[in-house]
C-alpha cells in the first residue's frame, strides 16, 4: 500500500441476515483502491450493492469479511467511539436525501463537524465562510433547511461534508433528488473541490451524465467489480459516450 | 387483514405500549384508591376525624379528575404519535378512511379498557397494603377501610372508560381528517419560531405583572377571602404562560449566538429546545402549576401535622383534667413533669356547679393570656388572679367552665361559695384535678395512658372535659388526615404530571430518531448523544420544576393566617422538597432511559 492510497479495499464481503436466518450475499469479494485526489465513480444496477459498499467504507455498517483501509486506518478493527471519530474526521458524506438537521440553520449545520472536533469558534466561522464562498451559499447561511430549495440544501450538505477537510468525500446518489440544472451545479462543485483541494471523491450513481464527471468508473455487478473504465485525456462528452457504451455491453 | 397489520405494528413497539399501559394503569389505580377513601361510607363513619376532612376529600377528587383528564389527553397523543405513521401508510396503500377510523377507535378503546381493568385490580391491592402503610407511617389508625368498595369501582370504571371513549373519538376524527402526507411526515416538521422583540417584551411584562398579582392575591388572602384562590389560579396560569413564551425563546436564541453554542452538540441542543420549548409552553405551564399544587398539598398537610406540638401547650390552661382521681391515676400524675396542679371539689345541682372559695383561695385557678396578648404561642403566659377578681370575670372563663359539663353538652354555671355555705350546699360531689405539664409532647406517653383511663372510667359528659392533651389528640387526628391527603394527592399528582411530561416528550421521540440517526452518520459519539439527550430532557423537566417551586414558595403565603406563629407554612419544607424532587428525578430517569432506547441509533454488528 502506497502512502497516497486513500481507500484500499481487499476481498470485501458482506452477507445480510444472521446465520440462522435467510441470508443474502450483497458483496462477494471486492478489490479496489482509490488514490489521493482521485474522482472515482461507482455504477451498477439497482440492488448491485453500491450503497452497501459505501456503508462499509464509511463504517455505517460492518463487513462480514475482508479489509477496508481508509487513509491508513483499518476500518474493520475499529470499535465504538473510534468509529464515530473516524466518520467525524476522515469522511465527508453527501446523502441523496440531504440529511440536514432541520432544527439548525444552514450555518449551524455546516459547522457541526467542526463543533464536534472542538474547533475554536473563530476558526470555525472562518472555515464556514470559506466553504460557503466556494459553494456560493454565503447568503443562505442564516436560513433553515425548510427554507431552502433542493439544490441549495444539497450544496449546504456538501459544505458540511467538506468543511472539516476529510480525506475522502463520499456521495450516494447526491444528485438523485435534484433537477438537471442543480445536479449539474453540484457536480461542477464536486469537481472544483476535487481539483482545488485535492480531495478524493467517491461518487455512487446510476446516472451516466453524473458519472461522466469522474476520472475513473467502477462497475459493480452481482456484488463484484465487473469492469472499470478511465477517462484519461478525453473530454467529458466523449467519456459520457464511453460510459453509455460500457453500460450497454455491461448490462447484457 | 388490516387488523393483522395493525397488530403487527403494535407488536413492533410493544415496549412503548407497555409504558403507556403501565402509566394508564397506575393512574386508574390511584384514582380507585382515592375514590375508595373519599366515598367509602363505612370508613368515613367510623372515622369521625376524617369525616371532618370530607370537604377536603371532595376538593381533592375534583383536582384528581381534572388532572386525570389532562393525563389521558397526553397519553393519547403519545399513542397517536406512535401510530399515525402506520395508519398513514395503510391509507396510502388504499385502506378506506372509514376502516382506519374504526381500527383507531377500537385500538384506543381496547387499550383503555385493559388499563382500567388492571388499574382497578391494582388499586384494590394498593388500597389493601399501601394505604395502610402510609397511615401507619403517619401514626393514624383508621378503622373499616375495606379495599373492596363497589361504588368506587363503578366510579373509576365510568370515568376512565368514558374518557377513553372520548379519546377514541378524538383519535378517529383526527386521523381521518388529516391528509395522508401529513401523517407520513409529521416527524420531519420542526418549525422554528421567530422572535418578535416588541411582542416578546409586552408578553414578558404582562407575564410578570400577572404573576405578581397572583402571588399578591395569595399573600393577601386575609382581605380577599375565598376570592384569592381563583384569582391567583387564573393570574398565575396566564402569567406563567406569558413568561415562558416571552423569555425561554429569547434566552435560547441568545445562547445560540454565543461561543458556547459552537461546541460539540450544544448548538444542536439549543436548536432542539428552540422549537420544542415553544410547542411545550402550554404543557410546561400546566405541569408547573400541578407541580406546585402537589408540592403545596404535601407541604401544608404535613406542616400542620408536624407543627401541631408547637402550639399544643397553649391551647388551654391545663393539660388534663381528672375527675375523682384514684391511686392509679395519681401514680401516673407523679410521673409527669408537673408545672401546676390543683384539685377542686365540685357540688353539682340543677344547672349550677358550686366551688369552695377556700380551695380557690388556696390554689387559684390558672388563666392564660390570650394568643394575641402573649408574645408567642410557643411560650404562653400563665397567671392567676385574686379571688375577688376571679369571682367576677374568671367564672366566665372557658377552661374553668369546661370542668363541669352537663348531659346536654352545655356547661354548669359555676358559682363560688364561702367554705361555710359550700359545706351546707347539697348536690352530687366530686373532685376535679387539673394538671399542667411543662411540655405536653415530652410527657405524651404517660398522658395517653392517663387520658385513656379517665375516658374509660367516665361515660359522657365527663369524658369530654377537654384538656390540652385531648385537643391535641383530636387535632392531631384531623391534621394527620390532612397530611395523609396531602401526601396522597401530592404523590398522585406528581406521578401523573410527571408522566404527562414523559408522554409529551416521548411523543417527540419518533421525530428525533431521524435527527439522531443523521448525527450518528456524521460521526457523533454515542456518549455525546446520550449526554445531549440527557441535557435536553433535563431542561424540559427543570423548567416546570423550578417554576413550580417558586409558585409553592409564594403560594404558601396563603396559609400564613391559618398557621399562626410559632407554626409556619415554611417550616421544614426542605425535607418535603427533597422527597418530591427525588420522585421527580425518578421520572426524569425513566423518561431519559426510554428516550435513549427509542432514539439512539444502534451500532451495526455482525
Ligand atoms: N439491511 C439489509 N438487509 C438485507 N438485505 C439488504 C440490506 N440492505 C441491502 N440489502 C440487499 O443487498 C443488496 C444490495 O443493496 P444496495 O442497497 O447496496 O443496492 P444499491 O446498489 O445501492 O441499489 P440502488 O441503486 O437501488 O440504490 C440488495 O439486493 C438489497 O436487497
Ligand atoms: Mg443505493
Amino acid at each position: 500500500m502506497t502512502t497516497n492510497t486513500v481507500v484500499n479495499v481487499h476481498n470485501l464481503e458482506k452477507t445480510y441476515g444472521k446465520a440462522n436466518e435467510r441470508q443474502y450475499k450483497a458483496l462477494k469479494g471486492l478489490d479496489f483502491t482509490v488514490e489521493a485526489g482521485e474522482f472515482v465513480g461507482i455504477m451498477g444496477a439497482s440492488g448491485s450493492g453500491k450503497t452497501t459498499l459505501l456503508n462499509m467504507l464509511s463504517t455505517l455498517d460492518v463487513p462480514t469479511k475482508g479489509d477496508v483501509v481508509v487513509n491508513g486506518h483499518d476500518v474493520t478493527k475499529m470499535r465504538g467511539n473510534q468509529l464515530a471519530d473516524f466518520r467525524a474526521q476522515e469522511v465527508g458524506f453527501i446523502f441523496q436525501d440531504f440529511n440536514l438537521l432541520e432544527s439548525l440553520t444552514a450555518e449551524e449545520n455546516i459547522g457541526l463537524p467542526l463543533a464536534l472536533k472542538g474547533t475554536p469558534s473563530r476558526v470555525m466561522d472562518q472555515a464556514i465562510h470559506e466553504v460557503a464562498e466556494t459553494l456560493s451559499i454565503a447568503d443562505l447561511l442564516q436560513k433553515y433547511p425548510s427554507e431552502l430549495s433542493g439544490g441549495q440544501k444539497q450544496r449546504v450538505a456538501a459544505a458540511r461534508a467538506i468543511v472539516h477537510r476529510p480525506s475522502i468525500l463520499m456521495g450516494d446518489e447526491p444528485t438523485g433528488a435534484l433537477d438537471s440544472t442543480s445536479a449539474r451545479e453540484l457536480l461542477d462543485l464536486l469537481t472544483t473541490i476535487n481539483q482545488k483541494q485535492h480531495m478524493s471523491v467517491l461518487l455512487v450513481t446510476h446516472d451516466p451524465f453524473s458519472a461522466s464527471f469522474c476520472q475513473r468508473i467502477l462497475f459493480i455487478k452481482d456484488g463484484q467489480i465487473g469492469s472499470e473504465i478511465k477517462r484519461g485525456e478525453q473530454d467529458r462528452s466523449a467519456f459520457y459516450q464511453q460510459i453509455l457504451n460500457e453500460l450497454g455491453t455491461f448490462n447484457e | 387483514m388490516l387488523g393483522k397489520l395493525a397488530l403487527a405494528g403494535i407488536k413492533n413497539r410493544r415496549r412503548d405500549y407497555l409504558v403507556l399501559l403501565a402509566g394508564l394503569t397506575m393512574s386508574a389505580a390511584i384514582f380507585y384508591m382515592f375514590a375508595n377513601l373519599a366515598t367509602n361510607r363505612a370508613f368515613l363513619k367510623a372515622n369521625a376525624v376524617i369525616n371532618q376532612a370530607s370537604l377536603i376529600f371532595g376538593f381533592g377528587a375534583v383536582l384528581l379528575i381534572l388532572i386525570t383528564i389532562v393525563y389521558i389527553m397526553y397519553a393519547n397523543s403519545f399513542l397517536l404519535s406512535m401510530r399515525q405513521h402506520d395508519y398513514g401508510l395503510f391509507m396510502m396503500l388504499g385502506a378506506t378512511r372509514k376502516r382506519i377510523g374504526e381500527l383507531v377507535f377500537l385500538e384506543t378503546l381496547i387499550l383503555g379498557a385493559i388499563a382500567t381493568a388492571i388499574g382497578i385490580v391494582l388499586g384494590l391491592l394498593m388500597s389493601q397494603f399501601l394505604v395502610g402503610l402510609l397511615l401507619d407511617m403517619l401514626g393514624l389508625h383508621l378503622a373499616h377501610l375495606s379495599a373492596f368498595y363497589l361504588p368506587a369501582i363503578i366510579a373509576t370504571a365510568v370515568l376512565y372508560v368514558g374518557l377513553f371513549i372520548l379519546a377514541s373519538l378524538f383519535n378517529m376524527v383526527r386521523l381521518t381528517r388529516t391528509t395522508v402526507l401529513k401523517l407520513l411526515h409529521t416527524d420531519e416538521q420542526a418549525n422554528q419560531p421567530k422572535i418578535h422583540p416588541f411582542r416578546q417584551m409586552v408578553a414578558a411584562v404582562l407575564g410578570v405583572a400577572f404573576l405578581g398579582i397572583g402571588y399578591w392575591a395569595l399573600a393577601a388572602i386575609k382581605t380577599l377571602q375565598v376570592a384569592a384562590i381563583p384569582l391567583a389560579l387564573v393570574t398565575i396560569t396566564i402569567g406563567t404562560y406569558l413568561l415562558f413564551r416571552a423569555t425561554l425563546l429569547v434566552i435560547i436564541q441568545g445562547l445560540r449566538r454565543t461561543k458556547w453554542a459552537k461546541r460539540h452538540l450544544n448548538g444542536f441542543l439549543l436548536g432542539q429546545l428552540n422549537f420544542r420549548v415553544y410547542n411545550y409552553t402550554r404543557m410546561l405551564t400546566i405541569v408547573s402549576l400541578l407541580f406546585a399544587m402537589a408540592l403545596g398539598a404535601i407541604t401544608v398537610g404535613s406542616g400542620y401535622h408536624r407543627q401541631l406540638p408547637l402550639m399544643a401547650n397553649s391551647i388551654g390552661t391545663y393539660t388534663v383534667a381528672i375527675h375523682d382521681k384514684n391511686t392509679q391515676e395519681q401514680a401516673l400524675i407523679d410521673q409527669l413533669n408537673v408545672k401546676h396542679q390543683a384539685t377542686y371539689t365540685q357540688k353539682r345541682q340543677g344547672k349550677v356547679v358550686y366551688y369552695n372559695a377556700a380551695e380557690l383561695q388556696q390554689q387559684p385557678f390558672e388563666l392564660s393570656k390570650s394568643a394575641q396578648l402573649a408574645k408567642s404561642l410557643k411560650h404562653p403566659k400563665f397567671y392567676t388572679e385574686s379571688l375577688t377578681k376571679f369571682k367576677k370575670s374568671g367564672v366566665q372563663n372557658f377552661d374553668f367552665q369546661s370542668l363541669a359539663v352537663r348531659k346536654d353538652m352545655g356547661f354548669y354555671t359555676p358559682k363560688i361559695l364561702s367554705a361555710k355555705q359550700f359545706a351546707k350546699q347539697s348536690g352530687t360531689t366530686m373532685t376535679v384535678t387539673t394538671v399542667r405539664v411543662k411540655d405536653l409532647v415530652q410527657d405524651q406517653k404517660v398522658l395517653k395512658r392517663l387520658n385513656r383511663m379517665e375516658v374509660k372510667r367516665f361515660a359522657l359528659p365527663e369524658q369530654i372535659t377537654v384538656g390540652n392533651y385531648q385537643s391535641y389528640e383530636m387535632m392531631s387526628g384531623i391534621f394527620g388526615g390532612l397530611e395523609f391527603m396531602g401526601y396522597f394527592l401530592g404523590i398522585a399528582f406528581l406521578a401523573m404530571l410527571a408522566s404527562c411530561l414523559m408522554f409529551k416528550i416521548l411523543s417527540g421521540a419518533p421525530g428525533d430518531k431521524q435527527r439522531y440517526r443523521m448525527l450518528y452518520k456524521i460521526g457523533v459519539r454515542q456518549s455525546l448523544m446520550r449526554r445531549g439527550i440527557a441535557k435536553e430532557i433535563g431542561i424540559l423537566f427543570l423548567i416546570p420544576g423550578i417554576m413550580g417551586v417558586i409558585d409553592v414558595l409564594f403560594g404558601l403565603q396563603m396559609f400564613k393566617p391559618i398557621m399562626a406563629s410559632p407554626m409556619s407554612p415554611y417550616l421544614g419544607i426542605g425535607s418535603i422538597f427533597a422527597i418530591f424532587i427525588g420522585l421527580y428525578a425518578i421520572y426524569y430517569a425513566i423518561t431519559l432511559t426510554l428516550y435513549w432506547r427509542i432514539v439512539l441509533p444502534k451500532a451495526p454488528t455482525n
